[in-house]
């Protein structure tokens, strides 16, 4: 009570003090756009999106980005947020992953990032992977995704996210994006990272790519360290970088946590 | 106070507050827990980061529709009846 005068003489009122008339509100590390997608999206032209819907982000015509805008035809973008009470908005009034039709994907990216692999920001990443049989985790996976939202805008996978990474440009956080699957027989969750460590990575890269795996799997997915996941249908949590998803075939180097 | 039988509509708490510049001076009702210090030791200019405890204490009470988010029909983004799919 004490505390709610000090606020009032402060004139300060958050949701918490009063949910219908607060004066402040809680500003999040980056802005986000919630983007989805499923077979019923495709070929929708309503409510018009990507692409047209990024004037702040130039895209130069290379082959690879006209590639990527065929991709985000059908895409739609949801919304934009940039502040917590705006996101539970959101949140309390879409529908969760359990209730998604097949093949389906929710794509919560920063905003200015599109969800594809050639984006400027995606294009030298990867990202962490686990994929969940469908029958034991409909009743997990809402929370599973829900957790994994909180820990992108919360802004809490990436151990120093304002760590420089050595290029000399400005420190960013190394997660661009968080996405959830649906497919017939099982769910997939993954977090997509700015950069991806490479065989002579000497520069802390790979302990930082290590730390947002591990905060996934134990913190956000609620597993135990060295807990062995994989199985029919399931995978362990696992990192592939963007270049070696696309040689199919070929051995990839996976990093699993 | 004002008791107009039919209000104007306000415009929504959310167009109007503002950010947040300064977490360490924000006074959290007795029982609301405040985000971890450690987790915004030297932050600036709003770029603040908020564990998931402090986070979903906003769960129960940010239920307005946001004024911006498309009709769901219009996208595609229908709930199924997962109970029928799995018969």
């Amino acid at each position: 009570q004490e505390v709610d005068m000090q606020a009032q003489a402060e004139g300060i009122r958050t949701v918490f003090n009063d949910p219908t008339n607060f004066n402040v509100k809680h500003p999040l590390y980056s802005p986000w756009t919630l983007w989805f997608d499923s077979p019923a999206t495709k070929g929708r032209n309503l409510p018009q999106t990507p692409i047209s819907a990024f004037p702040q982000t130039p895209i130069p015509q290379t082959p690879g980005v006209a590639a990527a805008q065929g991709w985000m035809e059908d895409i739609k973008r949801v919304i934009s947020f940039d502040s917590v009470e705006e996101f539970w908005g959101l949140y309390n009034n879409i529908i969760p992953p359990s209730q998604l039709p097949q093949k389906a994907n929710y794509y919560l990216f920063k905003e200015g990032i599109i969800p594809a692999w050639e984006d400027e920001a995606n294009k030298n990443g990867g990202k962490w992977s686990i994929q969940l049989p469908k029958d034991k985790n409909r009743a997990n996976v809402d929370k599973m995704w829900l957790y994994t939202m909180l820990a992108a805008i919360g802004e809490t996978f990436d151990p120093s996210p304002t760590m420089s990474d050595g290029t000399g440009t400005p420190p960013k956080s190394l997660i661009t994006g968080v996405i959830v699957s649906t497919r017939p027989q099982f769910y997939r969750l993954s977090i997509w990272t700015r950069l991806a460590p490479t065989a002579s990575e000497e520069d802390g890269l790979r302990e930082r790519i290590e730390g947002v795996g591990k905060h996934f799997k134990m913190s956000v997915l609620g597993y135990s360290e060295g807990q062995k996941l994989g199985g029919p249908l399931a995978t362990e949590v696992e990192f592939l970088s963007h270049k070696d998803s696309e040689k199919k075939g070929k051995a990839a180097k996976k990093i699993i946590v | 106070s004002n008791t107009k039988a039919v209000p104007a509509p306000l415009p929504s708490a959310l167009a109007t507050a503002r950010v947040i510049d300064d977490l360490g001076r924000v006074p959290y009702p007795e029982g609301v827990m405040s985000p971890k210090i450690e987790l915004n030791i030297n932050a600036k200019d709003g770029k603040f980061r908020y564990d998931r405890e402090f986070l979903l204490q906003f769960m129960s009470i940010c239920k307005e529709k946001p004024d911006m988010l498309p009709p769901l029909d219009a996208i595609g983004l229908e709930p199924t009846d997962q109970a029928s799919l799995s018969m």
